[in-house]
């Protein structure tokens, strides 16, 4: 049935469609530079979405945990291999992307009669001086985008574009790691809220989508934050160029999260 | 399920060969180092290693690095054939991380000792023909016991614990001694000694060494060569400068008189 070419592109239409439709109640993810390496922060219930891949790479994904935990054996053994055969730094998170785990990704996407890949990933690297961080974020199709400073993944590309707007002003090189945090959460307290305001507006009105301003503005940023953080947990790593040793990252640790996260959202998570 | 996180079956499956042994290779001179040491001071373990890398009675380099840092606690001195030594130094590093990297927790302490006899008894059939042979020394923090700890073994793989130090390579026997009377009749034990008590000791018994093995470098103040040494606690691992070491050795191990 999907032989003749048309019935092909109609196959793939669906798949976006259902695809678009598993993403819909996902947590985004951020990852953005501060002044000695990267941030990567989500909202987690369970399993976890951030993960170290290499020595000064990190990944944070958004989709189905079995398909992640399968992309993430690929990219350690890639990238684990590589670095071993030839040298820990030609392992980069553009040869993991591009060679690696995008062409999976994209031919899984494209086999009709095989399931898709259900997730999207983004990938962190630092390099050696400040100012060359890379970020790269792979959709559940296999496209990937490059950019310096900040990558973000949510239900659709409409809200990652007001993620990473909210996310663009002050020079990464001058945020600490405070600051950074503060500015990762209200992201992610951003996209979440948008992603939540197109599933109701849905149900009220029918299929259009909920286009109710997206005010930015911070309290109401944490109080959306309070009172979706009840029942999950804030999960924050950093890959860190001050750190001693060959691997850079750093999971951060609830004292650590106590000390960094903003007033108004510590007293509601202790 | 396979066993998981196994770096080192991951690189067999990839058609890597280790500890294959070269024939015909009985009469070659292969490169060979050493003296290492570890013993237990107050906070932790000292790991010495002297520099020198031979070949027969030829000097090939004075500046080897020995002592090896495996990841954020652990530390393989090594003993033997450089070319294997390094190779399984590196092996080591990749496995410890991958195990992390994939499981999510820390390889145990007896899951590193384990790995390391396993890259030995690997490494036998190179051992025995003479172009492999390595005799380590593995000291780390093991944080389920609270405690650090020091392992040696024999070229074949077989693993006994330094319960208070151990030494290996061709300038051991010397300072081997050394060590039994100054743990058992000097001043003080070594395991109450303190940071700087220890490395006055440390350099010492390679200086000793270097007196009666060719084989081992001790320091070249000329060229401004020390041993390397490393010191393991709870906290980590940490690096006595070439400037630290510089001013133990003139205030108490060179020569008096």
């Amino acid at each position: 049935m999907y032989e003749e070419p048309y019935k092909w592109v109609e196959a793939v239409g669906n798949r976006r469609q259902y695809l678009d439709e598993q993403f819909k109640q996902g947590s985004p993810v951020v990852a953005l530079a501060y002044e000695t390496g990267i941030v990567l922060l989500t909202v987690s219930k369970g399993t976890p979405k951030v993960y170290e891949i290499y020595d000064r790479l990190a990944l944070g994904g958004m989709g189905h945990p079995a398909d992640l935990e399968k992309l993430r054996f690929n990219l350690l053994e890639m990238a684990h291999v590589e670095g071993f055969n030839r040298s820990p730094s030609d392992v980069t998170g553009s040869r993991m992307v591009k060679y690696g785990i995008a062409p999976v990704i994209k031919q899984a996407f494209e086999e009709v009669f095989k399931a898709p890949f259900i997730v999207k990933i983004l990938l962190a690297e630092i390099g050696q001086k400040s100012g060359k961080e890379t970020f790269l974020s792979i959709n559940y199709d296999g496209t990937f985008e490059e950019g310096g400073h900040s990558a973000v993944l949510a239900a659709t590309k409409g809200i990652e574009q007001e993620m990473l707007k909210s996310l663009r002003g002050e020079e990464p090189e001058r945020r600490s790691l405070e600051q950074a945090v503060g500015a990762a959460l209200r992201a992610w307290a951003l996209g979440d809220r948008l992603q939540r305001r197109a599933i109701e507006g849905e149900a009220e009105r029918g299929d259009e989508a909920a286009a109710a301003p997206s005010s930015t503005d911070v309290p109401s940023l944490y109080a959306h934050v309070r009172e979706t953080v009840a029942e999950k947990s804030i999960e924050c790593a950093v890959l860190d160029r001050s750190q001693t040793g060959s691997s850079k990252y750093r999971a951060l640790t609830p004292d650590d999260l106590g000390r960094l996260l903003p007033r108004d959202i510590q007293t509601s998570i202790s | 399920m396979g066993m998981q996180g196994d770096f080192f079956q991951l690189l067999k499956t990839q058609g890597y060969q280790f500890g294959v042994a070269a024939e015909g290779s009985h009469d070659q001179q292969v490169t060979t180092a050493t003296t290492i040491l570890a013993f237990k001071y107050r906070d932790g373990v000292l790991v010495a290693g002297d520099r020198r890398a031979t070949a027969g009675n030829m000097v090939m380099y004075d500046r080897t690095d020995k002592v090896l840092e495996i990841d954020r606690h652990s530390v393989m001195a090594i003993a033997g054939v450089p070319a294997t030594a390094y190779e399984m130094v590196r092996i080591l590093e990749h496995s410890f991380k991958y195990y992390r990297r994939t499981q999510l927790q820390e390889l145990s302490f007896e899951g590193k000792l384990r790995a390391v006899s396993k890259l030995l008894k690997e490494n036998v059939a190179a051992a025995l023909a003479g172009t492999g042979a390595v005799a380590p020394i593995f000291a780390g923090y093991d944080f389920e016991q609270e405690s650090a700890k020091i392992y040696f073994y024999d070229i074949l793989g077989a693993e006994f614990e330094g319960v208070e130090y151990a030494v290996s390579g061709s300038g051991s026997p010397t300072i081997r001694g050394i060590l039994h009377y100054v743990n058992t009749w000097g001043d003080q034990p070594l395991s109450v000694m303190t940071e700087e008590q220890s490395a006055v000791q440390a350099l010492r018994l390679l200086t000793s060494a270097a007196e009666f093995d060719s084989a081992t470098g001790g320091v070249n103040r000329e060229a401004n060569l020390y041993p390397v040494v490393k010191l393991i606690t709870a906290k980590g691992i940490k690096t006595l400068a070439e400037a630290d070491l510089k001013h133990t050795f003139e205030a108490s191990v060179s020569r008096r008189g």
